[in-house]
């Protein structure tokens, strides 16, 4: 936040004062986000040898499959910020292990998104430094196209800007051994299986990856500069919220990542005078209360 | 690691010739093409072989116009 603005905001919504609220809603146990990451693993996991023995038709097993890969990147999200251990040393390993099992459904390594993230968070609408800037910028056509071939993940580029970045270079580096494992495990089960692959792992990943991608990136930093306040916006459309995993308060979660995805309606209601306040893109028409409320507009 | 290297840099031609070409003498068995002639495994994997083989030459997909 500038100082100069930061000096235009009234002591009634200090950066202290907002903190503090947001950090009442960033201590619950996501036991619901890690059901929801392991339950569709699990599902996808039982999917194979229900389609392969014929108990149910290849075409139930895609739609199941598809599914479970729109559900598969917000519980490693959460995993990404540390959200399941909170701090804790000695609960890390549920971060790691709900984010990289989760993630098996979209084939992508967990390393590599969390660290191409945690940049995504600090250089929001970068057009260089921000990995998600191709993802949120640009007609949403292109965005999808891109998702569909691979390029929005393709983020080998991002080894040149932070190469001075040990830390970086070190989990992008990690995450390559797995990448070559989805990618040898679909080639072998490519040969044995073709048409399970194609259809419960190959084309859902794609699918699932357009879907995170869209709802993700695209539609909150649409439109959105740079700035802690300015890069992500309030917005609404003829879904109802409960269908692209509540993305349009997506606003709060890049102010206060620590804030548990189903905290984040009531945090919202709470802090809604300090949006308008700071003029997050969108926040006048947030309504007064969220929980429940599908968030439909159709004018 | 040259020779997981030499693998790596035909990736899209071993993509083409696998998973392609696999998906293709699937989709030929399905719809019983193989039953007459067997030969059109050859061609199936043959043709996802083409298809990764120009995408390895382009630098990017058919269907894709920017690298």
């Amino acid at each position: 936040m500038d100082m100069e603005n930061e000096q235009l905001i009234s002591e009634e919504f200090t950066f202290a004062k907002e903190k503090e609220i947001a950090k009442s809603f960033s201590k619950s146990f996501q036991w619901e986000m890690i059901a929801i990451g392991l339950g569709q693993v699990s599902v996808w996991f039982i999917l194979w040898p229900m389609v392969i023995y014929s108990i149910i038709p290849l075409w139930a097993g895609f739609l199941i499959a598809t599914t479970c890969a729109c559900f598969a990147y917000l519980p490693s999200h959460e995993a990404q910020h540390g959200n399941y251990s909170r701090g804790n040393p000695k609960m890390k390993w549920l971060d790691g292990f709900v984010g990289h099992l989760t993630l098996i459904t979209l084939a992508i390594p967990y390393h590599l998104l969390r660290v191409t993230h945690m940049k995504h968070h600090a250089y929001t609408n970068n057009p260089i430094k921000d990995p998600d800037y191709n993802n949120a910028h640009g007609p949403l056509s292109s965005v999808i196209k891109n998702s569909l071939d691979g390029s929005s993940i393709n983020y080998e580029k991002y080894l040149e800007v932070f190469e001075s970045d040990k830390a970086f270079t070190k989990s992008f580096n990690k995450a390559v051994p797995l990448a070559l494992f989805f990618r040898a495990s679909m080639m072998v089960l490519v040969v044995l299986f073709p048409l399970e692959t194609m259809l419960l792992w190959w084309l859902p990943a794609k699918i699932g990856t357009v879907y995170t991608t869209v709802y993700f990136s695209w539609y909150p930093h649409q439109d959105t500069g740079e700035g802690r306040y300015k890069d992500t916006r309030f917005w609404s459309h003829w879904i109802p919220r409960f269908f692209n995993h509540s993305m349009q308060l997506h606003f709060i979660h890049h102010l206060h990542p620590g804030i548990g995805h189903f905290d984040e309606p009531k945090a919202i209601e709470a802090l809604k005078p300090f949006m308008i306040a700071r003029k997050v893109p969108g926040a006048e028409k947030i309504p007064d209360r969220i929980s429940y409320n599908s968030l439909i507009n159709i004018t | 690691m040259k020779l997981l290297e030499l693998i790596l840099d035909w990736k899209m031609a071993w993509f083409g010739l696998i998973f392609l070409g696999s998906i293709f003498n699937a989709i030929a068995f399905e719809l019983g093409m193989l039953e007459n002639s067997s030969e059109i495994t050859y061609i199936c994997y043959a043709f996802g072989f083409i298809l990764g083989l120009v995408a390895k030459l382009r630098g990017t997909w058919t269907w894709k116009t920017n690298s």
